[in-house]
C-alpha cells in the first residue's frame, strides 16, 4: 500500500469535480427534466462525496501499512518569496489525526448529501445547492488535510464562504418586517468568523517570524527544541522566550476558534445560521465545519503542551492574567458549555434548541482540548458529529412532515386554490407540535436515540466521550481543573434537561396545531440515511472503548492489528504524541484515564436520568396543551437567559456604535469636512494664488508676449473665479497647468 | 523594445487621427483599431516578458539617448523587477478597459479611444523611464488624457470631478517637479542611477528629508494616502467605466511605483525616519477608507472607497522596508487592479442598464443574472482576501512583512494587528455591498428586466478571473519576476542606512 499516498490529492478533486458538474451541467439537467435532472444533480454529488471517503479509507489503510507515520504528499509551491525566505508550498498530511477527520467529514457527509436530494426535492436552487456542498467538501479537506497552517486557514475561510453561501441559500426570503433574514444571517456569520480570522492571521504571522515556516512538523519540532534547549527567539528586535510566543499564539487561536467554533464571546452567529436549509445546519453547523476550532487546538498540541508547561514553570511572559493560555481554553469551553445550554432552555424553535445544544457541546471539546484531554476532544468530536448530525436530520425530517401537514390542511379546507391569505405558521415551532410519535415513528425512534444519546445515557456513544472528558477533568489536580469538571457537569444536566424538553414538546402528549394532526413519515430516501446515523450514535462508543484500552491488549504486535478499529487513543497518538520534555523535569502533560471511572460516570449518568426525568416528568408532565401556553419555566431565572446575553450586547453597543461612526465619518468627517472644506479652503485657494503668482513672476521678467498673454489670461480667470466665488471653471486647472509647463520651459530654456 | 511598447499605442492613435484626415473613420473601424492596437502592446509586453531576466537585479534591455546633454537630460528607458509587473498591469487593464468600453461610449469615439491610447503610452513611460525629466514628463502627461476622459465622457458632476482630479494632482507634482530640479541641477544629471550613484550630494538629513517630502507628497496624492484621498472617490464616481478601471488598476499604481522606484533609493535614511508615520498614515487608510465604504449609497463610491483601504495595504508594504512587505506591495498593486478594476467593469454592466449606481435601486439581482451574480461573487471575495484568490496573497505577505519589519521598531506587532483590522472591515463593507445588490427579493419591475451577462463581457470578466485564480493559487512565479531586483534594493537600503537602524 506504500503508494497508496499518491491517491491523497484525489480527496480534493472529487469535490471539486463534483462542484464543477453542478456549476455547469446541473442547471440544464434540471431545467431540461425536473426529475431526471435532481438525480443526476445529486447523486452526482453524492458519488463525489462517497469517493473521497474511499479515497480515505484507503488512506486509512496506507497509514497502517505505513506504520502510522504521517506522510505529506507535496502537490505544488503557493507562495514562495526566496529573498524573504517565504515558501510554503500547498502539501497534504496524511496522518491519523487528518484521516480521521477526513473519515468523519465524507462519511457523515455523504449521508448527509443523500438525505439532502430528499429534503431538497423540488427547490427551484437544487442544483446550486449541491454544487456548495461538494464546494464546502472540498474546503472542508483542505482544511483538515493541510500540512501548514496557511493551508488549514485556506480551508478554514473557505469553509466560511460556504457556510455563508448556504445560510444565505434562500437569499431572497424576507421575514415580516420585509429584512432579508437569510442574506442577513449568512452575513453576520462571515463577519464574526472574520473576527476570528483577524487572530488567525496574527498568530500565523508570529508563528512565522518564530520558526521561519508555517508547516506544522517544523513549527512542532522547532518548538520542542527550542523549550527543550531553553532558548529564546528572536522577535521585533529583542529576546523572547518560546514559552510567551506560544502562549500569545495559543491564545489567539482561541480567538480564532472561538469564532469557527461558536464559543463564547463569538457563538451568536450559529444560531442565525439556522435559517439555512437542514442538511446545511446538520453537516456544516453541526458535524462538521464547527469542530474546525476543535481540531486546530487538537492540531497545535504541542503549542499548547509547551504554553501550559512554560506557565507551570513561571517563565516571563507565558500566562495570559496570571493563567496559561489552554486554562483560558478550557474555561472558555466550559463557560460556554454552561451558558448555552441554559440558553437551549428558553428556545421554541426545534433547530434553535439544537443549535444552542451544539455550542454547548462544542464546549465540551474546546474544554477537554484546553485541558490537554485532546484524544477524548476528538472522540467527541466523532461522536457528536454522529448524533447531532441524527439530530438535525431528524428535526429537518420533522420539519418537512410538518410542512406536509400544513400543505395537507390547506389543500382540504381551500380545495386546490393556490392563492388564499397566507396564514402565519412557523414549522419549526414545537409548540405547535406535539404527538408526533405516532404520525412519525421512524423519525421518532431514532430522534429518541439522538437524543439519548446527547444526553450522555448508557451505553450510546455520547456517554463514552462526554465521560472520558468528565473523568479527564476530575483525574486532575489543579484549580481549573475542578473548575471545569463542575462547570462541565452543570451543562451536562442541562443537556439532559432540554432534550427531555424537546421530546415531550415533540413527540409526545396531543397534537396543538392542525399542521402536526396531519403530520406525515418522511420519503426513505431521507430516513434511509438517518437509521445509518442512528446505528452510528448507538455503536460510536466502541471507537475508543476503555476497556479496550492500554491493557486490553496484550502485545504491541496486537495493539497494532486492533487498535486502528477500537483504539483512538492508539490510533492518534502518533500524531498527538504524549511527548516527554525536559528543562526540568517532564512535561505535565495532563493524563487521561483509560479506564472507566465509576464515580465519575455514576455522578454523570444519575444526572443525566435526573434531568431527563425532571423536564419530561414533572415540569412539562401534562405541557404544553395548548399551542399559546406559557412554557413553566418562564416566570423563573432560568428565563433570563433568553435574552440571549451577547446578542443584545453586540446589538445595542458594538453594531449601532460601528454604524453611527461610520455614517458620521462619511458624511461630515470625509464629505463636509475632507470633501468641501479643505478643499474649496485650502487646495483650490492655493492654486488661485498660486496661479496668480506664476502670472505675475512672468509678467515681471517680461518674458515673450506670447507668455505675457497666458499669464494674463490666467491671472483674469483667478479674478473672474474669485470675485464670482461659484466653486470651479476648468480654467483653474488649465491655468495651473499653463504655470507648470511655463515654469518648466523657463527653467530649461531661459539660460 | 521598451520605446516600442511604450508608443506603439501612440502609433495607434496617430493612425486613428489619420483616419480622419482622409475622411475614411466609422465608429466600428475607430473601435477595431484601438482594440487591435491594445490588443497588440499588451503582446509587445508579453515579448518584453519573455526578454526579461528575472535572476539580473538591476535595469535591463535599456534604450538611452542624449537628449538634453547641457542639462544632463537624457532618453532613458529600463526596467527591472520593479517595474515588469507594473507594465504587464497597464497594458492588460488597458487592453480590458479599451475593450470594455465598446458599448458604453456612443459619442466622440475618435477623440475618446485616442485619449484611451494617449494614456495608455504615458502610463507605459511612468513605468520605464530612468530619467527623471523624462519621467516627469511622462507623470504630467497621464494627467492630461485622464482629465478629459473625465471631464467628457463622465458622469454628472464631471467637469468638478475633473478639476479636482486635476488639481489635487498638479499640487503634489509641482514640488516633486522642484525637488527634481534641485537634484538635477546639483547633480549635473537626471537619470536615475547616476543620481542613486551621486546621492552624497543631496543626503545631508535636511536636505534628504525636504526632497523625501517633496515626492512623497506628489506620490502620496496619486496613492491616495490618506488624507490626501478626498479627490478620488469623486474621481472615480464621475468616470467613465473605462476611466474609473484605469484609474484604480493602473494610474494609482503611479504613486506606490514612484515610492519605491524613487523615495527609497535615493533617500534611504529619510525613508526609514520617515517609514513609522507613512505606516500609520497608511493603517489610518486602510481603516478609514473601510469603515467610509459602509455607508455609501452609490455602489461605485463604495468601490471607490475600498480602493483607499486597499492602497493603504500597499502603502504598509512599501515602507516595512523587506523582502516581503515589499513584494507583496507590488504584488497587491498587481492584485488591487485586477480586483477593484473588474468589480468597476461589473458596475459598468449593470449601470449601462440601468443609468443609476444606488444600492437601493437593486437588490435580488442573482435572480435575474445568475451568472453575472456569480462572477461578481468571486471578484468581491477576492477584493475581501479571501485565501486562494489573488487578494489574500498580497495582503499576508505584506502582513507578514510589516510584523517582521525593522523600519516599524519593537512596535511592528501593533502596525500589524491595526492593520490587520482590515480583514474584518472589508467582510462588512463588501458583504453589504453584494447582499443589498444581489441578495433580497427581486421586487422592483426595472431590475426584473435586466440581461445577465453577454459573450463580449464574459470574455472580459474572464481574463480578469484568470489572473484573479492564478495569483491567488500559484503566485511564485509572480514574486519570481520582483524577487532578485527587491532583494538588491533591500540591501542597498540597509546598507545606506545602518545609522538609522542602530
Amino acid at each position: 500500500m506504500e503508494g497508496a499516498f499518491g491517491f491523497a490529492p484525489l480527496l480534493l478533486v472529487f469535490p471539486a469535480v463534483g462542484v464543477l458538474f453542478n456549476t455547469f451541467a446541473g442547471r440544464r439537467l434540471v431545467q431540461a427534466d425536473r426529475k431526471t435532472g435532481e438525480m443526476y444533480s445529486g447523486w452526482f454529488a453524492s458519488l463525489m462525496a462517497f469517493s473521497a471517503f474511499l479515497v480515505a479509507v484507503v488512506l486509512l489503510f496506507s497509514l497502517r501499512g505505513h506504520d502510522f507515520h504521517a506522510e505529506v504528499v507535496t502537490l505544488f509551491d503557493w507562495f514562495n518569496v526566496p529573498s524573504a525566505n517565504f515558501h510554503i508550498p500547498w502539501a497534504i498530511q496524511v496522518d491519523t489525526l487528518s484521516v480521521t477527520m477526513m473519515l468523519v467529514v465524507t462519511g457523515v457527509g455523504t449521508l448527509i448529501h443523500i438525505y439532502a436530494i430528499g429534503y431538497m426535492h423540488g427547490d427551484p436552487g437544487f442544483h446550486r445547492f449541491f454544487a456548495y456542498l461538494n464546494l464546502f467538501l472540498f474546503f472542508m479537506l483542505i482544511l483538515v488535510s493541510g500540512s501548514t497552517y496557511l493551508m488549514l486557514f485556506v480551508g478554514w475561510e473557505g469553509v466560511g464562504l460556504c457556510s455563508y453561501l448556504l445560510i444565505g441559500f434562500w437569499f431572497d426570503r424576507q421575514n415580516e418586517e420585509g429584512k432579508a433574514m437569510n442574506a442577513d444571517a449568512g452575513r453576520k456569520a462571515f463577519v464574526v468568523n472574520r473576527v476570528g480570522d483577524f487572530a488567525m492571521v496574527l498568530a500565523m504571522i508570529l508563528l512565522f517570524w518564530t520558526f521561519k515556516s508555517l508547516d506544522f512538523g517544523t513549527i512542532f519540532s522547532g518548538a520542542v527544541e527550542l523549550f527543550e534547549a531553553g532558548h529564546g527567539v528572536e522577535l521585533f528586535g529583542m529576546e523572547m522566550s518560546v514559552g510567551a510566543v506560544l502562549t500569545a499564539v495559543t491564545f489567539l487561536f482561541l480567538l480564532g476558534a472561538a469564532g469557527k467554533s461558536a464559543q463564547i464571546p463569538f457563538y451568536v452567529w450559529l444560531p442565525d445560521a439556522m435559517a439555512g436549509p437542514t442538511p446545511v445546519s446538520a453537516l456544516i453547523h453541526a458535524a462538521t465545519m464547527v469542530t474546525a476550532g476543535v481540531y486546530l487546538m487538537v492540531r497545535s498540541n504541542v503549542l499548547l503542551e509547551i504554553a501550559r508547561e512554560s506557565t507551570r514553570l513561571g517563565v516571563e511572559g507565558a500566562n495570559v492574567l496570571g493563567l496559561a493560555s489552554p486554562d483560558w481554553i478550557a474555561l472558555t469551553g466550559a463557560a460556554t458549555a454552561v451558558l448555552a445550554g441554559l440558553i437551549a432552555f428558553t428556545q421554541f424553535d426545534i433547530k434553535k434548541v439544537l443549535a444552542y445544544s451544539t455550542v454547548s457541546q462544542l464546549g465540551f471539546m474546546v474544554a477537554a482540548a484546553g485541558m490537554g484531554a485532546y484524544v477524548a476532544a476528538m472522540f467527541h468530536l466523532i461522536t457528536h458529529a454522529f448524533f447531532k448530525a441524527l439530530l438535525f436530520l431528524s428535526s429537518g425530517s420533522v420539519i418537512h412532515g410538518m410542512e406536509h401537514g400544513h400543505h395537507h390542511l390547506h389543500e382540504h379546507s381551500h380545495g386546490h386554490d393556490a392563492h388564499h391569505e397566507e396564514e402565519k405558521f412557523d414549522p419549526q415551532d414545537m409548540r405547535t407540535m406535539g404527538g408526533l410519535r405516532s404520525k412519525m415513528p421512524t423519525t421518532f425512534a431514532v430522534y429518541m436515540v439522538g437524543s439519548l444519546a446527547l444526553a450522555g445515557i448508557f451505553p450510546l456513544a455520547g456517554f463514552w466521550s462526554k465521560d472520558e472528558i468528565l473523568a479527564h477533568a476530575s483525574a486532575n489536580h489543579g484549580t481549573v481543573f475542578t473548575v471545569v469538571y463542575w462547570m462541565l457537569t452543570i451543562a451536562a444536566f442541562c443537556t439532559a434537561f432540554y432534550m427531555g424538553r424537546q421530546i415531550k414538546m415533540v413527540f409526545f402528549g396531543a397534537p396543538r396545531h392542525e399542521a402536526a394532526k396531519h403530520a406525515s413519515e418522511s420519503p426513505p430516501l431521507m430516513t434511509t440515511p438517518l437509521i445509518v446515523l442512528a446505528a452510528l450514535a448507538v455503536l460510536g462508543g466502541l471507537l475508543n472503548f476503555p476497556f479496550f484500552g492500554e491493557s486490553a491488549f496484550e502485545t504491541a504486535e496486537e495493539t497494532h492489528n486492533f487498535g486502528i478499529f477500537l483504539g483512538l487513543e492508539h490510533w492518534l497518538e502518533h500524531s498527538i504524541p504524549t511527548f516527554e520534555l525536559t528543562t526540568e523535569g517532564i512535561v505535565q502533560m495532563p493524563h487521561t484515564p483509560t479506564w472507566l471511572q465509576l464515580s465519575v460516570a455514576g455522578i454523570s449518568t444519575v444526572l443525566a436520568l435526573a434531568a431527563l426525568g425532571a423536564s419530561i416528568f414533572v415540569v412539562y408532565r401534562n405541557r404544553p396543551q395548548t399551542a399559546d401556553e406559557r412554557d413553566p419555566l418562564q416566570s423563573t431565572p432560568i428565563w433570563w437567559f433568553a435574552i440571549l446575553p451577547f446578542e443584545w450586547f453586540y446589538m445595542h453597543t458594538v453594531v449601532p456604535a460601528f454604524k453611527g461612526s461610520a455614517r458620521w465619518l462619511a458624511e461630515v468627517l470625509d464629505g463636509a469636512f475632507w470633501h468641501d472644506f479643505v478643499h474649496n479652503n485650502v487646495v483650490r485657494d492655493l492654486f488661485v494664488g498660486f496661479a496668480k503668482f506664476s502670472a505675475t513672476v512672468l509678467d515681471a521678467n517680461g518674458v515673450d508676449g506670447l507668455v505675457n498673454g497666458s499669464g494674463r489670461f490666467v491671472r483674469y480667470v483667478g479674478s473672474v473665479v474669485r470675485k464670482t466665488q461659484t466653486g470651479y471653471a476648468r480654467n483653474y486647472a488649465l491655468g495651473v497647468f499653463l504655470g507648470t509647463v511655463l515654469l518648466l520651459a523657463y527653467f530649461i530654456f531661459a539660460n | 523594445m521598451l520605446t516600442l511598447v511604450t508608443f506603439f499605442p501612440v502609433l495607434g492613435a496617430v493612425i486613428i487621427l489619420l483616419l480622419k484626415l482622409f475622411k475614411k473613420e466609422s465608429d466600428l473601424l475607430v473601435k477595431q483599431l484601438a482594440v487591435g492596437t491594445a490588443i497588440v502592446t499588451f503582446g509587445l509586453s508579453i515579448a518584453l516578458l519573455t526578454q526579461f531576466n528575472p535572476a539580473l537585479g538591476g535595469l535591463q534591455l535599456e534604450n538611452k539617448a542624449d537628449w538634453i546633454p547641457s542639462w544632463g537630460i537624457s532618453y532613458y528607458l529600463g526596467i527591472d523587477g520593479l517595474s515588469i509587473l507594473m507594465v504587464l498591469l497597464t497594458t492588460f487593464i488597458s487592453m480590458l478597459a479599451i475593450a470594455s468600453s465598446w458599448t458604453a461610449i456612443k459619442e466622440q469615439v475618435m477623440q475618446y479611444y485616442i485619449f484611451m491610447l494617449l494614456l495608455e503610452a504615458g502610463m507605459l513611460g511612468v513605468f520605464l523611464a530612468q530619467d527623471l525629466f523624462l519621467f516627469y514628463i511622462f507623470w504630467e502627461f497621464t494627467l492630461i488624457p485622464m482629465y478629459f476622459l473625465i471631464g467628457i465622457w463622465g458622469g454628472k458632476n464631471r467637469i468638478y470631478a475633473s478639476i479636482k482630479f486635476f488639481l489635487y494632482t498638479m499640487a503634489g507634482s509641482l514640488l516633486m517637479l522642484l525637488a527634481i530640479l534641485y537634484m538635477g541641477i546639483t547633480n549635473e544629471t537626471f537619470s536615475l542611477p547616476e543620481l542613486i550613484a551621486g546621492r552624497s550630494a543631496f543626503a545631508a538629513v535636511a536636505v534628504q528629508n525636504t526632497l523625501f517630502l517633496g515626492f512623497a507628497i506628489a506620490f502620496a496624492i496619486k496613492v491616495p494616502v490618506f488624507p490626501f484621498h478626498s479627490w478620488l472617490p469623486d474621481a472615480h464616481t464621475e468616470a467613465p467605466t473605462a476611466g474609473s478601471i484605469i484609474l484604480a488598476g493602473v494610474l494609482l499604481k503611479m504613486g506606490t511605483y514612484g515610492f519605491i522606484r524613487f523615495n527609497l533609493p535615493l533617500f534611504p535614511e529619510a525613508a526609514y525616519h520617515y517609514a513609522p508615520m507613512i505606516a500609520v498614515l497608511a493603517i489610518i487608510g486602510i481603516i478609514y477608507g473601510a469603515i467610509v465604504s459602509f455607508p455609501q449609497k452609490d455602489v461605485k463610491k463604495l468601490v471607490a472607497y475600498s480602493s483607499i483601504s486597499h492602497l493603504g495595504f500597499v502603502m504598509l508594504g512599501i515602507f516595512s522596508l523587506n523582502e516581503a512587505g515589499l513584494q507583496g506591495a507590488i504584488l497587491q498593486g498587481v492584485n488591487h487592479g485586477l480586483s477593484t478594476g473588474a468589480l468597476f467593469f461589473l458596475v459598468g454592466i449593470i449601470y449601462e442598464q440601468r443609468h443609476t449606481r444606488m444600492m437601493s435601486d437593486f437588490g435580488g439581482l442573482w435572480k435575474a443574472m445568475p451568472v453575472f451574480a456569480v462572477l461578481s461573487l468571486i471578484v468581491t471575495l477576492s477584493s475581501m482576501g479571501l485565501p486562494g484568490l489573488n487578494g489574500f496573497v498580497g495582503e499576508f505577505t505584506i502582513l507578514l512583512g510589516s510584523m517582521g519589519a525593522s523600519s516599524l521598531g519593537s512596535h511592528s506587532w501593533i502596525y500589524t494587528a491595526f492593520a490587520t483590522t482590515g480583514v474584518i472591515l472589508a467582510a462588512v463593507y463588501l458583504l453589504w455591498m453584494f447582499q443589498n445588490v444581489f441578495m433580497g427579493p427581486l421586487d422592483k419591475e426595472e431590475n426584473k428586466k435586466l440581461r445577465d451577462i453577454n459573450g463580449g463581457e464574459l470574455a472580459i470578466m474572464l481574463s480578469f478571473l484568470l489572473f484573479i485564480f492564478w495569483i491567488g493559487i500559484a503566485p511564485a512565479a509572480y514574486f519570481g519576476l520582483m524577487d532578485s531586483t527587491v532583494a538588491k534594493l533591500v540591501a542597498d537600503l540597509l546598507s545606506a542606512a545602518p545609522l538609522v537602524l542602530h
